[in-house]
């Protein structure tokens, strides 16, 4: 039966490889969408993951850095170094904030560094300084390509006009940038003085993150210590959270449309195959073994599908990445176990409606010529 | 393998019915035929008399409306739609017509095919389907395709995939219909010859009189009745009205005048005739 089901689908290759092709568009439009969320998701957490601090403290009550407002006044970090295990505590202003470049407005986290704060700067720089001094601004490289601009342009942050004077790698994101400029220009401009962000705690080898964050809560008033690890989960999801329910969306929306394309597909080869299947029941073959043909031939259409969509995935994520610059696109090893899974569904479900007209082919129609 | 001189098939009585009320049809009706092993049974008749539906309750892909089919001591009256696969499988052989390969199988994988059906058999089934390809003559062609087939090809092939499972009874619908006389007369040669070297049973529908001359027992099927002919098998005359052949010995419609008998092909002719019987003679 196996092999009936193979070679007759061999027999048609060509409308068996459109079909999949079809298919293979849907799981396409969906792991792509995927990608570019959980690309965008993860450039957001790219400060957090990189400055990479044991512990950040801030405001208390506050758990992320996306989308966040938090001010702590300076002199804790004073206080938080002198903790025992401390080996650093690296203060950083920050704010959400539209940096004007050229043409383009770029959404960003404005970081504000002090001038021993190298510690929270850019930690891949593709041209120029990697620490701004007054005046001065590091933006993402990205914009050399989208925005052409180049080292000493200005930039502008609401009424403040800076010198581009370096450009760090990964650190453009559409949903939020990450620009580096003086502390005190941060302070400027956001007119407020004595108050920091975050404060990037750095521990002894002999302590354990989750035991300084304790003890930190404990020693200072006021403020919320969070391990480095807790803390990128919580942005990630706040970035997650922002963006599932489009990507669910999509994702129904292109199984949808799969699971109709196979449905489509498997019904016109049983309609065509209706007199061999009268034949193969006549021979004494029960209706669960023709069930098990057609989902059998679904679940082939779908793996090719499938393995269709991985290659044309595997060979447009350079391609948008060149064409696209501004657009982040990571498929990860989730996205396509679900997608499996996903497709291992479809090809069951699309089977459904040719398993039900196979049922009903009358074994008689294999006298009639 | 079974015996000679032992019933294979006993159908008793059936008949079946299509519609109801004012609607109904009958297709066949109180029909009872007995088939022993090694016996070739031909059943000939006119077109619509019956012949595809009596054929299809024999091979259980259809349940009579009344009476009951014996197949190997087995009552398949009463078996569940569920159960009658398996006696199809292990039962019966069906050659058809129209040939009914599967396209997308070799000659070898077509023969094989029904074989899947009887468990931990298909060992030996390899062995068989290879003792078959050469008894049809198809050892060169085992590899083949249907379509690169001639028809008599075909139907060697077909008569090979009814036999893989060793059934013993085979049901042929019209075996020789779609063949030239040639192939036609191989494939009556092949059937006649398992008849007697294997010991299975065949009914066979045909329009074919050659093949009468291989049948142990030729029955004729009109308006769904099955009658017996005796070996002599025709006593052709000729319908006064129209003058088209009408064999004697089946004939229903017979009229006299002048001390002399009349056949005719139908009610029309014979009402015309008794009408008017002079200006027919």
């Amino acid at each position: 039966m196996l092999r009936w089901v193979v070679k007759t689908l061999w027999s048609q290759k060509t409308s068996v490889i459109v079909s999949s092709s079809g298919v293979a568009a849907a799981f396409v439009l969906v792991v792509i969408l995927d990608a570019a969320f959980v690309g965008e998701s993860n450039q957001i957490v790219s400060y957090v993951r990189n400055a990479n601090p044991d512990v950040w403290v801030m405001q208390k009550g506050v758990s992320n850095m996306h989308m966040a407002t938090t001010f702590v006044w300076d002199w804790k970090a004073d206080r938080i170094a002198e903790i025992p295990g401390v080996k650093k505590a690296t203060p950083i202003l920050y704010v959400n904030t539209i940096v004007h470049v050229g043409q383009q407005k770029l959404f960003a986290y404005l970081m504000g560094l002090k001038a021993n704060g190298q510690r929270a700067g850019p930690w891949s720089i593709a041209a120029g300084k990697s620490h701004p001094a007054r005046g001065e601004i590091i933006l993402p490289y990205v914009l050399v390509k989208t925005a052409g601009v180049k080292l000493g342009d200005q930039a502008i942050v609401a009424d403040t006009t800076f010198t581009i004077v370096g450009f760090s790698k990964e650190t453009f994101s559409m949903a939020n940038s990450i620009a580096f400029v003086h502390f005190k220009d941060l302070e400027d401009l956001i007119d407020m003085n004595g108050n920091i962000s975050f404060i990037l705690v750095d521990i002894d080898d002999d302590q354990k993150p989750e035991e300084m964050a304790l003890r930190i809560e404990q020693e200072v008033d006021k403020v919320s210590a969070i391990p480095q690890k807790i803390f990128i989960e919580n942005d990630f999801q706040i970035a997650l959270l922002m963006g599932v329910e489009i990507i669910s969306f999509m994702t129904i929306i292109g199984s949808i449309l799969a699971a109709l394309i196979i449905a489509f597909t498997m019904y016109s080869q049983v309609s065509k195959r209706r007199r061999e299947l009268a034949i193969i029941k006549a021979l004494g073959y029960k209706n669960a073994s023709l069930y098990f043909a057609v989902v059998f031939q679904s679940v082939i259409i779908t793996g090719l599908a499938l393995l269709i969509a991985l290659g044309i995935t595997w060979g447009l994520l350079p391609l948008l990445s060149a064409v696209s610059p501004m657009v982040t696109l990571d498929v990860t090893a989730d996205a396509l176990t679900r997608m499996t899974f996903i497709a291992g569904f479809i090809a069951i479900v699309s089977a459904l409606i040719p398993a039900h007209y196979v049922a009903r082919v009358d074994p008689q129609t294999a006298f009639k010529i | 393998m079974t015996m000679n001189n032992t019933t294979l098939l006993d159908v008793d009585n059936i008949s079946k019915y299509y519609g109801s009320g004012h609607t109904q049809v009958r297709a066949v009706r109180n029909i009872s035929l007995q088939l022993d092993a090694g016996e070739l049974v031909l059943i000939m008749g006119p077109s619509g008399s019956g012949k595809t539906t009596l054929l299809s309750m024999l091979g259980g892909l259809l349940k009579p409306s009344s009476g009951r089919i014996i197949i190997d001591n087995i009552d398949i009256t009463d078996l569940k739609e569920s159960e009658l696969p398996n006696i199809r499988s292990a039962k019966i052989g069906f050659v058809f017509q129209a040939f009914n390969l599967l396209e997308a199988l070799t000659v070898e994988e077509n023969i094989l095919f029904p074989a899947q059906l009887i468990p931990n058999q298909l060992k030996e089934a390899k062995k068989r389907a290879n003792e078959l390809i050469n008894r049809i003559g198809l050892s060169k062609r085992r590899d083949a395709l249907p379509a690169t087939l001639s028809g008599g090809e075909k139907q060697r092939v077909a008569i090979a995939h009814a036999l893989i499972n060793k059934p013993p009874i085979i049901l042929a619908d019209e075996p020789t219909g779609n063949l030239d006389s040639q192939s036609g007369q191989d494939i009556m040669m092949v059937l006649h010859d398992i008849v007697r070297d294997d010991g299975c049973s065949v009914i066979m529908v045909t329009h074919d009189p050659r093949v009468e001359e291989i049948a142990n027992r030729v029955l004729w099927l009109e308006d769904g009745s099955l009658n017996d002919r005796s070996e002599n098998l025709h006593d052709w005359q000729h319908c006064p009205v129209c003058n088209m052949r009408v064999d004697a010995l089946t004939a229903k419609l017979n009229g006299e005048f002048n001390a002399q008998q009349f056949v005719f092909c139908s009610t029309r002719c014979k009402e015309r005739f008794e009408d008017n019987p002079t200006a027919y003679l």
